[in-house]
């Protein structure tokens, strides 16, 4: 596989995309952070999303091979309008069912991608996805214990799981978006294409989402798909994010 | 103090596979298997872990050397011994020792009520003169699994920031205490 400008370009783009989801779903599910429905789960929900963190200094590790772009400044002083993330992560973390749900929805779809990554022509990322993977298979397995549990579990439990589907599921659509260049890299062997991943993602959710006592909404028409279009809450999340970095530019950690 | 949370769960946890299990403490869980991740999440975060167990905590019959002195015909209780055998796992703690006060998994004994199984283990687990015995019946054990050890445990060795020994705060408190003329 040789690494053509134009597949190079469209590799830093869809490696940028990734690590903007994980790390913007990451500072979104830290602020549960001591506020877990339960000691337990705070632990836990903690736990993954600190790996999610780590996934993205891995994906921005990648991109910094290819265009040089150091990880910190990407994360601490880009503003909304450059960040690639989909509008689902950068959602305010709502109820307890909400967060536990994007976070399933968000595990299944890097589960479903994965696979493709960790066979890929371009060896850094087969690399990466080899050690995401045993953490994602963990997650998986926390998220839809809770979310067959919640959703077969209550009147109000299985109310709230219904709300934050129908909330979230035109949302994690954009997931899987095509982004420009995508078909390059899928024709290279470098990436899944976008269509397959979804395909799969779609059939596992669909079977466990109906298992869990839950209805897959009609609507599956994401806002948007254009990674450049957030929603207000961005500005907020990176204003309380990027804060202490942007006092002292040139401070050393 | 009542406990309106989920039921109990004890945690046992095996650093290496010829190390016993050893009771590292308790989670709350609306079932096994939550009680399982949940252990794993909240004591299964350092790099030493090849196994962990999770039994609910009333399940746990126990004995102190201590109970049996005050009340010397507490196994005269027993019930009618009806049916047939099951195995039980036995726990003991033998140290006040500061590294060694883990109740651990000392062996089997097969009963059928979990008087004369604690009899039993009394009998049988003498070695280091135990003072506290736990027993439970093996099916009341969760174990995870060993394809379970590459998603659960394996990560945590990338994870060395999770160590105090990673962070050189003893030094630091110390330098700003004596700064600030603090003893």
């Amino acid at each position: 596989m040789i690494l053509t400008p134009e597949r190079q370009q469209a590799l830093a783009d869809y490696l940028l995309a990734l690590a903007d989801d994980e790390l913007i779903l990451a500072h979104r599910n830290s602020e549960w952070t001591g506020h877990g429905p339960i000691l337990e789960e705070d632990i836990a929900f903690t736990n993954i999303a600190l790996d999610e963190m780590g996934h993205a200094k891995i994906w921005y590790g990648l991109v910094h091979k290819l265009t040089g772009d150091d990880p910190d400044r990407l994360v601490f002083f880009r503003d909304a309008a450059d960040y690639r993330n989909v509008q689902m992560v950068e959602l305010p973390k709502g109820d307890w069912a909400f967060s536990l749900l994007r976070q399933y929805l968000f595990d299944t779809a890097e589960t479903a991608r994965l696979p493709y990554l960790a066979q890929s022509s371009y060896p850094p990322i087969a690399a990466a996805a080899a050690k995401i993977r045993p953490e994602e298979i963990y997650h998986l397995r926390h998220t839809q214990s809770w979310v067959k549990r919640l959703g077969l579990g209550t009147d109000e439990s299985n109310r709230r799981m219904q709300n934050g589907l129908n909330d979230l599921w035109p949302y994690a659509q954009q997931m899987f978006a095509p982004l420009p260049g995508e078909d390059l890299l899928a024709a290279a062997g470098i990436v899944g294409a976008g269509t397959a991943v979804h395909a799969a993602w779609l059939n596992v959710v669909t079977q466990h989402l109906t298992d869990s006592g839950l209805q897959i909404p009609a609507n599956d028409q994401p806002p948007t798909n254009g990674r450049a279009n957030h929603t207000s809450h961005l500005d907020a999340l990176l204003a309380d994010m990027q804060l202490v970095a942007r006092l002292d530019p040139k401070a050393k950690w | 103090m009542n406990d309106t949370q989920w039921p109990r769960y004890e945690v046992f946890q095996q650093d290496k596979p010829d190390k016993p299990h050893r009771n590292i403490g308790t989670v709350h869980a609306p079932d096994a298997e939550m009680a399982l991740q949940n252990a794993r999440d909240v004591y299964g975060r350092r790099p030493e872990n090849y196994n962990l167990w999770v039994v609910p905590s009333e399940q746990i019959f126990s004995k102190t050397a201590e109970e049996m002195t005050l009340d010397p015909g507490w196994a005269n209780e027993t019930v009618p011994e009806e049916g047939t055998a099951v195995p039980f796992a036995v726990f003991t703690k033998s140290s006040y020792r500061r590294a060694m006060t883990h109740v651990q998994y000392v062996g089997e004994v097969a009963a059928k009520t979990a008087v004369s199984a604690m009899q039993k283990a009394i009998a049988t687990y003498t070695e280091g003169d135990p003072f506290i015995w736990w027993i439970c019946p093996l099916y009341a054990i969760t174990r995870t699994q060993e394809n379970d050890i590459e998603s659960m445990f394996a990560p945590a060795h990338d994870k060395l920031y999770r160590l105090p020994n990673q962070y050189r705060t003893v030094a630091a408190m110390r330098k700003i205490k004596r700064e600030s003329g603090e003893q």
